[in-house]
């Protein structure tokens, strides 16, 4: 056997998923290359490489991050209490939208939209031209209104997927932006108000996202989402940071781990 | 006594049973913690990173599917952070090597000084290269797996960790070579003394 083929045989002979022949052929082999049996030896060394301990403290932080995220929870409304319930409808509801008349239509014009885009970049591989452009502007304007009409959902997970169907196009149209504005501050929903603060954050390098988000920080009642705000508030270098936290900490009955992240964030800021 | 296994773990936190994320951290938590301080070589990022995988479990947990395999799906999570981790900072990208974790002492000083090798070797492959080793070597992730992580065909995997392992094969022999080559170089000049005189014109 040549190293080509055994080449292909090695990755597999390493995690000793061949036969016995092909295994008899690779080491036949190995006894005559050199190369090919320090690749071996190579893969057998790498099991020397010390596994390194995350500090001790890695599960405090983690057991606040779950404590925070539960007592943001609990202050939900009651319909958003029977998960399980949930979770079992999510399959429903995302058929059931889509059986609706506006689901219908929504999707039939973007099967539409997309066949007419496909069979248009296909016929003409050329610089775009004015239907391709008016196309792609429809499929465009098509997901959005998916996504307007998913936020609008009874259901926190058909919520949840609009929000992360916002998250697939470059640009935020103003409606969706918008939309994802009012999903942030007053959804019932924890989840959807986090998944909501990841997809506007990503837009954080346009002012008026950045003010909108920062601005929430005071009206946000969930510790959770507070303690993503004061994250991101750090990652980003806000201007106003210092203005910001002095303001959440005079806050009554401020939730202690969110006292707790101020105090950590204003120590990083100093 | 049998372990409960990830998956129904995590459909009992999918479910509304946060606190049960705790058993699915104490199991995660230290190889989450070695692919990325093996990948990035910060410890500091890396526990970020392990809670950041974490706190979007509790978030996303809705969209894990029963009959999807845990530890494939924790490391798409994994990769995404970081993807989205180094989008946010692209200047963080650089392995710092002082920011890599001490050898820890092994039994003989060969086995040490070939650990240290193998280190830097690692370190010196292009990242995709080291991803990959890290995921088949360290979190035994399947090939199967890997291809769905990657998004590629089953056979592109045996041939990216194939590639991976030559690169790091060519890059462990020349620091090898390099380190024999000083060795050598310092017994020889312990043997020659120093010529005298030519600096003192």
């Amino acid at each position: 056997m040549k190293c080509e083929q055994i080449s292909e045989l090695l990755p597999d002979y390493l995690q000793r998923r061949l036969s016995r022949e092909q295994d008899r052929n690779v080491e036949a082999h190995l006894e005559q290359c050199a190369e090919c049996s320090e690749e071996v030896i190579i893969w057998r060394k790498l099991s020397l490489l010390p596994v390194d301990q995350p500090s001790p403290e890695s599960r405090a932080r983690f057991e606040a991050m779950l404590q925070a995220y539960q007592a943001g929870r609990s202050n939900q409304p009651a319909d958003d209490s029977h998960p399980r319930k949930q979770a079992s409808a999510w399959n429903w509801n995302v058929l059931h939208w889509l059986r609706s008349p506006v689901g219908a239509m929504a999707w039939s014009a973007a099967l539409l939209a997309i066949g007419v885009f496909a069979g248009l970049r296909l016929a003409a591989p050329k610089p775009p031209s004015p239907d391709l452009v008016a196309m792609q502007s429809e499929l465009t304007s098509m997901k959005q209104l998916v996504v307007l009409s998913m936020l609008q959902q009874q259901s926190a997970s058909a919520r949840l997927e609009g929000v992360t169907w916002s998250t697939r196009d470059q640009q935020l149209d103003p409606q969706v932006l918008s939309a994802l504005f009012h999903t942030l501050r007053y959804d019932a929903s924890v989840d959807v108000r986090l998944a909501a603060l990841d997809a506007l954050s990503r837009h954080g390098r346009q002012p008026q996202v950045h003010k909108g988000i920062m601005d929430s920080l005071q009206q946000d009642q969930s510790p959770l989402v507070q303690v993503a705000l004061i994250d991101l508030m750090l990652e980003w270098r806000d201007r106003d940071a210092a203005h910001r936290l002095q303001e959440l900490e005079q806050t009554p009955n401020l939730n202690p781990t969110v006292r707790q992240r101020v105090e950590w964030a204003k120590s990083k800021l100093n | 006594m049998t372990l409960t296994p990830d998956e129904d773990l995590m459909l009992q936190v999918r479910d509304g049973a946060g606190e049960t994320l705790g058993v699915l951290f104490d199991r995660y938590q230290t190889p989450l913690f070695n692919f990325y301080s093996k990948l990035t070589g910060d410890r500091a990022l890396s526990e970020d990173l392990v809670q950041e995988v974490f706190l979007r479990i509790l978030k996303y947990r809705q969209s894990y599917r029963p009959g999807t395999p845990f530890r494939a799906w924790i490391y798409q999570v994994a990769r995404n952070a970081r993807i989205d981790h180094f989008r946010k900072f692209p200047s963080q990208t650089a392995l710092e090597p002082e920011m890599l974790p001490p050898v820890l002492p092994t039994d003989s000083a060969q086995e040490r000084q070939e650990v240290e090798l193998l280190q830097r070797a690692l370190r010196q492959l292009p990242e995709e290269k080291r991803e990959i080793l890290l995921l088949c070597r360290f979190q035994e992730l399947k090939y199967e797996e890997i291809a769905a992580l990657l998004g590629c065909e089953l056979n592109t995997v045996r041939t990216r960790i194939h590639r991976a392992l030559q690169d790091l094969r060519k890059a462990f022999h020349q620091l090898t070579r390099g380190t024999m080559l000083k060795k050598a170089e310092a017994a020889a000049a312990e043997n020659i003394p120093p010529q005298g005189g030519r600096h003192e014109v």
